[in-house]
This record gives C-alpha cells, structure tokens and sequence, in this order.
C-alpha cells in the first residue's frame, strides 16, 4: 500500500515543483516586461504604489506624461480604471511651461494629493501623492 | 481568475508540505510521537503565515523567501526519511531560522549604520577563527566547531556574512575614508585580509569555506576594482596557493585523487563518491520514490550528500528543479543589486548572492563529481542548525537590502 502511494506521490511531486518553478517564472518575466517600460520614461511619470496582483482590472506599473493625461472610468481616457469608485472623468494633468498642474474635473469621490482634497487646479511637485479611489499614484519628475 | 499570482505558488508549496508530510508519516507509521506532528505542521502555518505577511509587509523581493521555503520543505521531508531524529532537530532549527529571518530583515531595515562598523566586523571575524583554532573540536579532520556551553556551532559559516559586510565597507569607499593612506592601499590591504581569512580556513581544514571566501572575493573585486590589475594578482596567487596546497596537505591531495578516479579506492577514501554516484544512478527519471530507495548507504547522506539521496529517491527531475530554484534565487540577488542604488547595500546583495551561488555550485558540483569534492551544506536543505540559522540570516538581509532605498533608510545621510 505504502509503496504504491510513494510512487503515485513522487510524480506528484515533480509536478508540484516544476509548476512551482513555472509560476515563479513567470511572475519575474511580467516583472521584467513592466520594467522595460519604464525604462522607456525620461522625463514626467505617474508611478502606481498599489500591487497589481491585488487589483481587480489592467492597469500598467507606469505612466509618462507628455503635454497632458487624463485619468478616468470612461474609455476616452489616457488612463482607464475600470473601478467603481472612479468618475468617468476624474482628473486631468496639464503641462505648462515646464511645470505640471493637476484639476480635479468634478469628481464624485474626489482626488487627493497627499491625503487632502482639491477641488481646483494645483501645481504638482515631485514626490506627491495621488489619490483615486483606492489607488496611489506617485508624481516622478526626471527634470 | 487569474491564476499566476503569489497566491497560487504559496498554495502549491502548501499543498507539497502536506502530501509529502502524509507520505513522511505513512512511512514511519506507528513509531511518531504526537509532537512530531504538531511540530510539522506548526511549521507548515508558519511557512505560509510567513509568506503572507512578507507579502503584505515588504515592498521590496517577493520571490526569494518563497523559493527558499520550497528548498527548505523538500530538504526537510528528506532528512526526516533518512534520519526521523535528525529531522525532529532539523524542524526546531527552521523555526529557529525563519525568525531569526524576520529579526534580521527588520533589524537590518531600520538601523541605518552598517557601513560604519568596519573595525568591527574584522574583529569579530578574526576573533571567531581564532577561538576556533584554538578552542575548535575536531570532526572528520577539520576543524570547523567551537563549543559554548553546550551548544556547538561553526563560526566559518557566521564569518561568511561578516566577509561578506567587510567587503561591501571597502568597495563602498567607507573603511578607510578617514585615514588616505591607507585608503591609497585599500586594494593591497583588502588582498592581505582576504589572504589571512583564507590562510586560517587552510589550517583549519576547512576547504570548502576557503573556496567560497575566494569566490566571493574575486567576484565582488572583479565588478568594483579600479584596476584589473589586482584581479590577476589574486587569480595568481590563489592559483599558486592551490598548488602548493596540493603538494604540502595530504586531505587536498586526496580530493584530487578521489576525484579523478574514485572507483581505484571505492573500499576506503572513494567510497563516499562512489556511493553517491550510484544513488544518483538508481534514481532514474523520477526516482524511487521516498522511503523506496537506500539513501542511508552513503555516508553524511543528511547533510553534504543530500543531493544524491534527493536524486535516488525523487528523480533527477526533482535535482534539475532544485538546481533552477537556486538558479532563480540567485538571479534575484542580483536582480536586487541591480536595482539597489545605494553602493553599500548593493554589494551586500551582490555578496550575499555569490555566496549562495558558489556554495550551491560547489557542493552539487562535488557530489555528481564535477569537481573535487569539499564538503560544505547545500544552503537550506542540508541537516545543520548553524547552516540553516546563518542562511536564513543572509537571506533576512537580501531581502532588507531589495527595499533599502524604497523607505528613504540610506539616503538621508
């Protein structure tokens, strides 16, 4: 009995670990295709704090900011969030001679920057933090 | 549902340890007290309860304790076969280790000072080999244990961080800021030091440590050194070192011999690679599966020559999976340098790494007879409370070191 039980295990178990190695594998190579994009960014980038495991939607690790980004539920978006907690226009970010702005546009859960409201435009430094339901961005700019 | 995520790869490794748990008990079925079995599968919770809360609490490397964790369950699951009181021992040292993993990667997370200590670390480094030469128990011919109160343990293994924390003062440009003179010599110095380490390690037999301490030393002065030069005054030196050793002590000659041609002695000094090499043979593909095979044939079958005994008993399959784990383990080291901008912690990882990775490399590579044999424990899977506790330790500070610049710790100097 134990015998055959040892031999039916030891299959198991090389299929448990090559699995395990897979999985693991794969992991590091999505790692590794949301690294090269952000080599890519020079310049201004939104940068997600969240886990991407944890969230239920696509979303990417990074976002560079050109002249301007908007932010909301609705396709027509740059960036889309598919979460109930986000308008279907929620924030724009606008570039104006060198210095990048963030407006609110009359969103029903409000945006945070830094655990505090706004509710007009605001000039945005490096190093805040976004607030979106519950998603963090952080503000990185390379200049 | 998406299913390759953290979530899934804890779950295997969970469902592994209980199969291969039943499997353990089933075979050494009515001779287990109840508290083995507490014991194991208190171990099982804390690994996964581990997994979940690094996940939860660190930002940095994800992948390097949960690959760890696996090593770990399918060493364990082998050296209780082999040796159920050994394992009961084995089990009480990983829970030792896992906490001392814990302790270590948020000791080393929130204490910013580790690259001020260099005169204390060469002092604890040279008072540990010391006391082991000459307070050391003797073992098979090597001199590798020191005896406090009751507990032995190896101070080689310990002194390998500490190498490894000497090394990163001085390529990081913090040993000897103070002092120019001999800041001009560092490289001079560092080869002086590095020599005395592995001078001692000579007397004390211990050949395997002397290599690693080499390894690590060439690899992290090959990357950081100015000038090439004293790379190739190294590579001499240990070259000529190896010869002389070779004609002077007896033990190195025979791991020569006894790895050229074992089958010559396969009665006295061969026996040991000899039997080794038929248990990786009687594996086969997918091995004997466990309890099924004769693993107790080869001498130190629980601690040097558990690779073998996992190979006889689980398949060369299992043996290529564990060399890719450590394959995968060691590239997230260097993943972690790479990443890592503040010098210091950068070649800490780096460091720890390479010790990891030669390690592995020398002890696989001496089994299967690859190379002559030294003996050292495959980190994780080898029977060794020293071995196991100074792994997880090192393994605390890699991953301290994959988020050191994320909470600001180093840069606000």
């Amino acid at each position: 009995m134990f015998n055959i039980l040892s031999i039916l295990a030891k299959y198991i178990f090389v299929f448990i670990i090559y699995m395990f190695i897979f999985l693991i594998i794969r992991m590091i190579y999505l790692d590794i295709n949301q690294l090269s994009i952000e080599k890519n960014l020079n310049g201004a980038y939104l940068k997600l704090l969240n886990r991407l495991d944890d969230l239920q939607y696509k979303l990417k690790d990074s976002y560079s900011i050109a002249d301007e980004i908007t932010l909301g539920r609705s396709n027509d978006n740059d960036i889309v969030i598919k979460s109930p907690y986000v308008s279907k226009h929620h924030f724009k970010i606008v570039k104006d001679e060198r210095e990048f702005y963030i407006e609110d546009l009359n969103s029903s859960n409000g945006t945070y920057i830094n655990g505090e409201r706004i509710y007009d435009a605001r000039k945005l430094k490096k190093g805040d933090i976004i607030k979106v339901g519950e998603l963090e961005f952080m503000f990185m700019d390379m200049n | 549902m998406k299913l390759i995520n953290f979530k899934t790869a804890r779950n295997l490794l969970f469902i592994f340890e209980i199969i291969s748990l039943s499997l353990i008990f089933l075979y050494n079925w009515p001779n287990i007290e109840i508290n083995t079995i507490y014991l194991s599968l208190g171990l099982i919770a804390l690994v996964y309860v581990s997994n979940v809360i690094l996940l939860k609490l660190s930002k940095g490397d994800n992948y390097i304790f949960l690959i760890v964790c696996m090593l770990m369950s399918i060493g364990i699951i082998m050296i209780y076969r082999i040796d159920p009181n050994l394992g009961i021992r084995q089990l009480q040292w990983l829970y030792i280790g896992i906490i001392s993993f814990f302790i270590t990667y948020i000791f080393f997370k929130f204490y910013n000072k580790w690259d001020k200590h260099f005169e204390l670390y060469l002092a604890i480094s040279y008072i540990l080999f010391f006391s082991t030469l000459f307070f050391g128990l003797r073992t098979n011919g090597s001199l590798r244990w020191i005896n406090i109160g009751g507990l032995s343990f190896q101070p080689s293994e310990l002194i390998k961080i500490i190498f490894v924390f000497i090394l990163a003062c001085i390529y990081s440009g913090k040993a000897f800021s103070a002092n120019s003179k001999f800041d001009k010599h560092k490289e001079i110095i560092t080869l002086g030091i590095v020599y005395s380490f592995i001078a001692i390690l000579f007397i004390q037999r211990n050949l395997g440590a002397s290599i690693v301490f080499f390894a690590i030393y060439a690899g992290i002065q090959y990357i950081y050194t100015q000038n090439l030069k004293y790379t190739i005054y190294n590579l001499v030196l240990f070259t000529f070192g190896g010869f002389a050793g070779y004609f002077i002590f007896d033990h190195v000659r025979i791991r020569f011999i006894t790895w050229l041609n074992p089958w010559e002695f396969i009665d006295t000094i061969g026996y040991q690679i000899t039997q080794s090499l038929f248990a990786i043979a009687e594996g086969g593909f997918f091995g004997t599966g466990i309890g099924r095979g004769r693993p107790n044939f080869i001498p130190l079958s629980y601690n040097d020559f558990i690779f073998s005994a996992i190979i006889e008993e689980m398949g060369i399959l299992t043996g290529i999976g564990i060399i890719m784990l450590y394959l995968i383990f060691v590239y997230r080291g260097f993943k972690i340098a790479l990443k890592q901008e503040e010098m210091f912690y950068r070649i800490i990882s780096i460091g720890i790494s390479l010790l990891f990775g030669v390690q592995t490399f020398i002890i696989i590579g001496g089994v299967i007879k690859l190379i002559p044999l030294t003996g050292l424990t495959l980190p994780f899977i080898s029977y060794g409370g020293t071995s196991i506790v100074t792994s997880f330790i090192a393994l605390g500070f890699l991953q301290g070191a994959s988020e050191k610049d994320l909470n600001g710790g180093s840069q606000n100097e």
